[in-house]
């Protein structure tokens, strides 16, 4: 018998179920909808007529995570504007460059003295390279902090590293899905896969007023249609010819963002990014047995201690080239240190190119550790500041002295 | 007053706002609709000390009560009402001004201006009504002028700087 809706029905109803106990306890969902897959899936139990196996819905739920990163993708092209990259200035393009540079150093450096083949150390590098957007924008808007001065620098070191993102993935997909062993012919698949992003981008502006007119299309339903036909026309397209499907649905959001229908779309794709996007993180935690996250406790606990460090240095760096303040630099460095949805697309990269197995169940940690400690540590960014004002001393000629006996008046009462 | 507005891409917008007795305002306007203001205190630019979180609907309300919509202020310098072509308005006469301390028929608005002065208000509220040439326009005094807008440009040039 067929309960794939039931199947299907059980699953969502576990990832709201999750949802809603991270929203009372006010902490970010992503972890959350992970563990609650991981919890599940062939491991489980059947009780009665709840099966939490999972076993005939799971390539369902997988293509329905499948579609979540297409829809997350293709909103961040959407949001994307190359117009306020350029206009976001200089500091931030400093910023961005040392952030990428320390961080994406450091996760060669892990990749391969752990001692690991070329294509895994890049995939682990870019999963510990990328920030969670996700997180990152709801942590500042849920501590509010949006008015503070260095919420701009760093939403630009997120809008930068989404930048390194897409050229990232492109090179690694041609190198990772292409499965050609000879450097020429990985060479020749990452130089396919940029000439394809350059492709579809130039021929894009081109045709913004051509699209202008096609899109104009009052009825709802039909506009829709046509939008969600294009999104999977290309993405499946762009999988035929070795690069990664989420680069094709972030192309051509970013082609519409120039179009006048951009908030249109962004608001009729809204709600599935939502609900695929959780399904996304649920069927990652679905692929992974909680029995074999062992082997990769060790490697996630180092990469996330790199992580710590790299960041902070970098926000500390960024910061002060940027003229704030050292407790500024600080928030930065804890803010972005929170890793998500980019971190799991890559290793599902990893996966779809049949590298070493250890890859999703690193990544599962990763990110599961900093998902949950980077909001925390945003949180109690003063108290972190603090401690390590006092082990570095930070150079801050004017809040330096004030600070200390602040701290001592906290401690008596 | 400053206003320095950036993009906070995936939240909305931000404006730091720095008025000119110094206070300091952040206004962030979330792309769901919400507003938020946070108000910095003088000594630390960091933290701020307060903040206030609006629908968008309360927000509008807030913006038509602090822009004077529901209520307008009393010394307000100079408001018009357009009637038409015709605007009248007032205006405030600083000790400053050309034409502060002189008559009417010295400045001979009505002749070079086309405007018409319809009545002076003075510091202590003594009103005059229709004012003859004679009237002199003291300092401190509120003078309501009738005419087109080009003739209201013109006044005001004569009040400040003489004929212009």
């Amino acid at each position: 018998m067929n309960h794939l809706v039931f199947e299907v029905g059980l699953a969502i109803a576990l990832i709201a179920a999750a949802g809603l106990i991270s929203s009372k306890l006010r902490f970010s969902v992503i972890p959350f909808y992970i563990l609650v897959g991981m919890a599940v899936g062939p491991h489980a139990m059947q009780w009665w007529h709840f099966d939490f196996r999972f076993i005939e819905s799971a390539p369902l739920i997988e293509f329905m995570g499948r579609i979540g990163v297409l829809f997350l993708l293709f909103y961040l092209g959407l949001e994307f504007s190359v117009g306020r990259l350029i206009k976001s200035g200089r500091s931030i393009a400093v910023g961005g460059t040392i952030y990428i540079g320390i961080n994406f150093t450091l996760g060669l450096l892990l990749g391969f003295l752990a001692g690991y083949p070329t294509a895994e150390t890049l995939v682990i590098a870019g999963i510990t390279t990328i920030s969670s957007s996700a997180i990152v924008a709801k942590v500042l808007v849920d501590l509010k902090r949006t008015a503070n001065a260095e919420t701009e620098m760093i939403l630009g070191i997120i809008m930068f590293e989404d930048v390194f993102l897409a050229v990232y993935i492109s090179i690694l997909s041609g190198l990772v899905l292409s499965g050609s062993s000879s450097i020429g012919g990985v060479l020749l698949s990452a130089v396919i896969a940029l000439g394809f992003m350059l492709v579809v981008l130039i021929v894009g502006r081109q045709a913004v007023p051509l699209l202008n007119r096609l899109l104009n299309i009052r009825s709802n339903e039909l506009f829709s249609l046509v939008i969600f036909g294009a999104l999977f026309l290309l993405a499946g397209f762009s999988e035929t010819i070795h690069v990664a499907e989420a680069i094709g649905a972030l192309l051509l959001g970013l082609v519409l963002a120039e179009t006048e229908h951009a908030k249109r779309i962004e608001h009729l794709i809204l709600p599935f990014r939502d609900f695929f996007g959780a399904i996304f993180f649920f069927s990652f935690g679905l692929t992974i047995d909680p029995l074999a996250l062992g082997g990769a406790i060790w490697l996630s606990l180092i990469a996330v201690i790199i992580t710590l460090i790299g960041n902070y240095t970098a926000g500390m760096l960024a910061g002060r080239s940027a003229g704030l303040s050292s407790k500024a630099s600080s928030n930065i460095g804890l803010t972005i240190v929170s890793r998500g949805e980019f971190s799991i697309i890559l290793a599902n990269l990893g996966k779809a190119g049949g590298l070493m197995t250890i890859i999703q169940p690193f990544a599962a940690l990763y990110v599961l550790i900093l998902a949950i400690l980077g909001p925390l540590l945003t949180k109690e960014s003063k108290h972190v500041y603090n401690f390590l004002n006092r082990i570095f001393k930070f150079k801050d000629s004017k809040s330096k002295k004030k600070a200390d006996p602040i701290i001592l008046n906290e401690d008596h009462s | 007053m400053h206003v320095r507005e950036s993009d906070l891409p995936g939240i909305g917008k931000k404006f730091v706002i720095e008025t000119r007795g110094g206070d300091k305002a952040v206004v962030i306007i979330h792309d769901d609709g919400r507003r938020e203001i946070y108000h910095f205190s003088y000594d630390d630019a960091e933290e701020s000390v307060s903040m206030i979180s609006m629908d968008d609907d309360e927000a509008r309300q807030l913006a038509a009560i602090v822009g004077g919509l529901t209520y307008k202020p009393k010394a307000l310098e100079t408001i018009d009402i357009a009637l038409d072509e015709l605007i009248i308005e007032w205006y405030h006469i600083e000790p400053n001004y050309y034409g502060a301390g002189k008559s009417i028929g010295q400045l001979d608005v009505r002749q070079t201006s086309g405007a018409t002065i319809i009545a002076v208000v003075e510091k202590n509220q003594g009103k005059q009504i229709n004012p003859g040439p004679g009237v002199i326009i003291t300092p401190g005094s509120t003078v309501v002028v009738a005419g087109e807008r080009q003739q209201q440009r013109l006044f005001k040039q004569i009040l400040l700087n003489g004929s212009g």
